[in-house]
This record gives structure tokens, sequence and C-alpha cells, in this order.
């Protein structure tokens, strides 16, 4: 048993989930309607045995302070385990200097420190499971510097636009990284998911730095890319990336289908995430409810079609709420009728009767907002 | 203790034996309630809710399951420094032989070394089998506002019924003169609902006296509440109102879960000023499919819906595939409902499996059929 200590990355400047990101960071964001992003790569590692984790965050820590608290609720031992939130004096959304290798640099004693001798980063803003111990066992026994996952797609052209692919020889060496440039179908996304020891971390980390001071560390590895041996490691299942607001939107519809919620969740690798203690959901005598994912709290009176509910909504009588992402505490009034549209937590949508966007293009209803 | 200087022990020891089997492995107080809970959930958070933070548990029947749960005790928040829900099982002692609780009023006197270890003034006794959402600081403002060596939480229930209760006879004051227990006439209306506020000391003088009494059947109606009000104590009756509900039977049981489904009931479980705190389960949100019908129906995450809901309440994990019907009926944790199966009128218990096609209960039934068995359908 190899041991390792996580870091949880922030999602870099080059995405942007709209309107969203005002309030949050990306993995702070509401997800299928109990989670949020950040769940999915802390309960990894909880499950995979990492009990050492470190979150890097940049602006607006609150919602993401609040969430994770003290780890408890990831099964993290509180005495021998440890969630630390990482925060970055300097970092500003969209700055050039804002990058993670910058905000490894500000913390570099906290991780010379940490005992284990490797490292697993995975990103705050993808959805997927995977067991980060056979990832590491996988590593150290390739003899690799460093190994990485990625996840096949056939749908490059159009999706996964701000992430980058592996260009992968025969032997799973990466020959090099590069932008998803939407000019291929099939293409290797990179996870942004790595694992190597952490003096090697520490080694590209100070040399990027030294580099470019807007580096960040898929760059270095890029850069390095001839003279490191990087593995690339194949993986199966759910893969979805939170890029921008389409994608967001796009990844919590995909779920509703219980077909691809059971190819990301499983009963032997449990998604932790806080509870809120809210009561089971109430459905009236007028409810008409199909195609969707509910949270518990809830009062639905109206009709729900397609849609992922969050936790405490209520869905007044003569309400039609279809294709949407509602979060929690939201309020769809008597008679509205809502449409592809994304409902950030605590708004009311009381007065605007018909709130309907293009299936292409959700629209977005802003946090604590009346309408 | 700082703040209020009480401490709560919660009477959690009973079978509850007309719940047949579901209490063949558990006590009553951990039988499932409304979609998510179990009972004893309801004092333990109204606990947690009214300021109390030490929180004894007297346990006897089948207490593996019902120690294990009720020792996480920041599943209600009561885990702060000098907070903590202490399971306390009878054991083994040098004095005698006391390896039982012979009654409720025992329970209490063979764990006084654990409640002088708090030296609390007040000692609020409460039992683990009740359904209802009460702040107790309120019930001792009164206690100590009216001087009394004791106070008892009554409720008014409907006159006709008030033979099947500990029925107390009070004063214009509220001052308890009398008590009687299923009087087959009864004066009054008001109910005890088996909590109870002492003064420690006075209590504590009383419990080993109790003790000692061989004809004692060391119980709090039968022995210590009318040795009180001969003895001429200050016994107060704290009027209570709202839900309140003990699930005897299985019937009852059923009846309290379809309480929920009506708008605004009484228990308001959604309340956030008094949420009911309970187990935090690893389960996805509720998936209601493409065929599914959901009407009148309370529901908790982790249940996968393709057939048709009407006038239940599904707990958490139960299924019900396309093209089966549960009608009037409640699903405890993990029950199946297998494809075009009608469940109607019944009480499905944990992970109970409902066989393709098969059918259970009836609309006209008398009973509320209780399920505790895997039902074979078409294979």
């Amino acid at each position: 048993m190899y041991k390792a200590f996580g870091i949880v990355n922030f999602a870099g400047n080059h995405i942007r989930v709209d309107g969203l990101q005002d309030y949050r960071p990306v993995g702070a964001c509401s997800f299928l309607g109990r989670y949020r992003i950040i769940d999915f790569p802390i309960s990894n590692m909880s499950n995979s045995g990492i009990d050492n984790i470190q979150v890097y965050v940049r602006q607006k820590p609150r919602s993401l302070t609040e969430h994770l608290g003290t780890g408890r609720h990831y099964n993290i031992n509180s005495k021998r385990g440890k969630l630390n939130i990482m925060y970055t004096e300097s970092a500003q959304v969209g700055d050039i200097y804002s990058t993670d290798v910058e905000a490894y640099m500000e913390n570099l004693d906290c991780i010379e420190r940490l005992p284990q001798p490797y490292v697993v980063i995975a990103p705050s803003y993808m959805i997927y499971t995977a067991d980060y111990s056979e990832f590491l066992n996988e590593h150290v026994e390739s003899g690799a510097d460093i190994s990485m996952m990625y996840h096949s797609v056939d749908n490059a052209k159009d999706a996964f636009l701000s992430c980058d692919t592996l260009n992968i020889n025969k032997q799973k060496g990466v020959l090099s990284i590069e932008p998803n440039r939407g000019n291929a179908k099939n293409r290797n996304i990179s996870m942004d998911t790595y694992v190597m020891s952490k003096e090697l971390f520490l080694d590209l980390v100070k040399k990027a730095h030294k580099t470019s001071s807007m580096y960040t560390f898929a760059d270095i590895l890029n850069e390095l890319c001839e003279d490191l041996d990087i593995r690339a490691i194949p993986h199966r299942g759910y893969f979805a990336a939170v890029t921008d607001f389409k994608s967001y939107y796009d990844a919590n519809m995909s779920l509703i289908d219980l077909k691809n919620a059971s190819n990301l969740f499983s009963s032997d690798w449990p998604i932790y995430t806080r509870t809120n203690d809210s009561c089971p959901t109430q459905y009236f005598d007028d409810s008409e409810v199909i195609s969707s994912v509910v949270s518990n709290g809830c009062l639905i009176d109206g009709s729900v079609e397609n849609s992922i509910i969050g936790r405490g909504c209520t869905i007044k009588p003569g309400a039609i709420v279809k294709n949407c992402v509602i979060s929690a505490d939201v309020v769809i009034g008597k008679g509205v009728h809502i449409e592809n549209m994304v409902v950030d937590k605590h708004a009311r949508v009381i007065r605007g009767k018909r709130i309907i966007a293009a299936p292409e293009k959700p629209g977005y209803v802003k946090r604590g907002d009346t309408l | 203790m700082k703040q209020n200087n009480m401490l709560a022990m919660i009477l959690a020891g009973g079978r509850g034996s007309r719940l047949h089997d579901l209490t063949k492995k558990v006590a009553k107080p951990a039988v499932s309630y409304g979609g998510k809970y179990r009972i004893i959930d309801f004092p333990l958070s109204n606990c947690a809710n009214s300021g109390i933070d030490v929180v004894g548990v007297l346990t006897q029947y089948e207490s593996v399951l019902l120690n294990s749960y009720v020792a996480a005790g920041r599943r209600w928040g009561l885990d702060a420094k000098d907070s903590g829900v202490f399971v306390l099982p009878p054991r083994e002692k040098s004095d005698a032989d006391l390896n039982v609780y012979r009654g409720t009023a025992d329970a209490i006197s063979q764990n006084i070394d654990f409640i002088d270890s708090y030296s609390p003034e007040y000692l609020l006794i409460l039992s683990g089998d009740h359904i209802y959402k009460m702040n107790y600081a309120k019930m001792l403002a009164y206690h100590k506002e009216t001087q009394s060596d004791a106070t008892i939480a009554v409720i008014e229930v409907p006159m006709k019924e008030a033979s099947r209760f500990g029925i107390m006879n009070t004063n214009e004051t509220g001052r308890i003169v009398e008590f009687e227990e299923k009087p087959e006439h009864p004066k009054s209306n008001l109910a005890s609902m088996g909590i109870y506020i002492f003064n420690w000391k006075t209590l504590r003088k009383m419990l080993q006296a109790d003790m000692k009494d061989p004809d004692s059947s060391h119980d709090f109606g039968k022995d210590i509440i009318p040795t009180l009000l001969n003895e001429g104590k200050n016994v107060y009756a704290y009027k209570f109102k709202g839900y309140w509900k003990d699930v005897g039977t299985i019937d009852s049981l059923w009846e309290a879960n379809m309480d929920l489904l009506s708008k605004n009931n009484e228990l308001d479980l959604n309340d956030p000023t008094w949420k009911i705190y309970t187990e935090d389960v690893t389960a996805l949100p509720q998936y209601i499919g493409a065929d599914a019908v959901v009407n009148k129906a309370f529901i908790t995450q982790g249940c996968v819906i393709d057939g048709e809901v009407r006038n239940s309440v599904l707990f958490t994990n139960a299924k019900v595939a396309p093209g089966a019907k549960v009608i009037d009926s409640v699903l405890m944790p993990g029950a199946e409902v297998e494809e075009g199966a009608v469940v109607t009128r019944a009480l499905v218990a944990d992970g109970i499996r409902i066989g393709k096609n098969a059918v259970v209960g009836s609309a006209d039934s008398p009973n509320i059929e209780l399920v505790a068995k895997r039902v074979k359908g078409d294979e």
C-alpha cells in the first residue's frame, strides 16, 4: 500500500461557468440536486484511503468552506486525517498570474511538511469516480515519472472544448498535451488527474515558477513531455467536465437517465456530501412528476418534467417546470411556466409567468433573485 | 448542562410487541418512521433543539441496533465538548443481582451514579417511542415558575378515548390532585405523555426508597407518581398542544405515516426552526421515471419510482418497478415492489421484496397488512 496525499485543484482561468461562478468557485456549484461538484474528487480520495487532502481555492471561498467543514462527512478521520482548505492570498480569477503553480508556491512549506511520498492531484470541475489507490499502484509499478488519467471520447468536436487532449503512443506514453481545438471527434481528454512522487511534484512546481510567471502545472508537463516518462491511464465509466455554463447544464441533465447515473454511482463507492437534515419530499394531490431527479425537503404541487430539483424547493400549483436545473431553496410560483433554465439558490420565480429559453442555449436565474 | 442544569434520560427499553415482526430484532424506539427517521430521533432532536446537551438512553430489549444508533450523538448535534448521548443498558452490579431493569423507575434508579456524575438540578424523563415536537425548555420554565417537585406533560385527548390513557385530574391552578391509570369513568381528558421533569434531589430520595420496596413494580406511572401525590408534593400538569402519537400497533404506525401526507399537517417535518435529525444516509436523490405517477406521497432519497405511487410514504432506497402500484401504503427502507405488483393498504417491512405481479393487501380490509416476509411473484 503506497501512501499519497491529495490535492484538489481549482478550476483554471480557461474555465468559466457564467452566472453560477459569480457566487462561488466551480467546485462549490450545486450538482444533481443534492451534491456539489467537489464532492466527487473528495469522495474519490476518501474512498481510496487518502485522508490528507488539500483543497485549493481562489476567490469567494465562503460557500466552499461552509460545505467542506471539517471533512467528517467525507469519512475522513478527524484526528488522523485532514481536509485543509488552502487559500491563496494574491489569487484573482482571470488574473494571468493566478495559476495553480502560484498557489502551490504560496503554500510550499505546507506541502513539503506532508509525510506521504506521493501526491494525487484531481480537478474540482470534473465529475467521475475512480479508485486512486489502483491508479497509484499502477503508477508505482510502471516505474513512470508521472501518470495521468484520460477519458476517450467521441464527441470532442463539440464538447470538452476547454479541456486538454493527450497524444499517446502505443505504450501509453504521453507524447504531448494539447488544447482540444475541436477538429476531431475522437480524442483522449485529459482528466487533469495526476499521480507522482511528492519530490517530483515540488521540483516541477518550482521549475514552472522559474520558467514563466503565468505557467500552469499542465504547461510545465507539456514542456517536459519529452524528458519525463509520463504514462496515460484510461478511465472508464461516467465522465463530465464542467468548463462552461452549457456543460454544467448538460452534465446535470445527462444524469436524469438512471443508466448514466448507475455508471457514475455505485453502492460500494459512496459519494458523500454535507447533510442538510431536510425531511422527505412531499408530493401533493395534483403533482405530476416524470423523468426527474428530486432532492429531499421539497413541496411539489405542480408538474415537473425532465428536470433536477434541489433541496427544499417549492413548486406551486399549476407551475410547469421542464428541462430545468433548479438549485436548493427555490420557489416556482403558481402557474409559472419555466423551461430550459438553470435557477440558482434561493431564487423566487413568481411573477414572470413564462420564462422559456432555447433548448440549445439554456438561461440562468440569479442567486436569490425574485422574478 | 451549563445552560439549564437539566439532564435528560430516555426510556427506550420496551419491545412494543404489538408491532409484531417489526420489533423482532429491534426495539420499538428504533422502528423506522416518516420516510427517513427512527422513532427515537424525535425525543433526541427535541433535546438537541431545546438546548439539553447530555442525554442518557436506557435500553434493554434487542438493543444492538439501538445502542449503536444512538451512540453516534453527532447525528443530533449532541457532540459538542460537554455534550453527549450515553447508552445505558443494564449492567452487572456488585451490590445486588440487578442485571435487568425491572421497570421504568428502576431503570433510572440503577443509573443514579451516572446522573450524579453530572449533579443536575433537574431531570427530564422521556419515552423513546413517541412522535412529537416539543420544546422542553418551555416545560422547564413552567416547572420553575410553579415551583413544582415534579411536572408532567399532558395532552388533551377526546373524552371517549380518555379511558385508554393515564389521566391527570387537576385543580384550577393546574396542580395535579389525582392520577388515574386507564380509568373506566374518566374525570378529565388530560392524558399523561410520559414526559416528566423532576427536581433531581427529590426524585433521588424517592427512587432509593422505591428500590427497597418489595411491593413496588418500580414504574413511574404506577408507583412514583402516586407516591408523590400521596405525599402531597407539588406536582403540576404542563399542557402540550400539537401533534403527539404513540405508535403502538401496525395500524397506528401506518396512520402516523399517513398523517404526513396532508398539506400543512400538524407535525410539519419541514419546519426549519425545529428540524428532526437522523442518520445521514449516503443515497442518490429520488429518481422518478418517465412513466411514473406520483400523487400525494412522501418520498425520500434513494427511492427509484417507475410505477405508480398514490397516497403512500416511501422510505430510503424503496423501489417501485414499472407497472407496479403502491396505494395507501408504507414502504420501509429498501423495500422493493417488482413489476406489475400491487400493494394496497399495507406496510412493507425493511428490505422486503414484493415479487412480479404479486398482490398484497386490499382496499377494503379493516386492518393494515404487515408484510415482513418476501412475497414471491411470477418467476
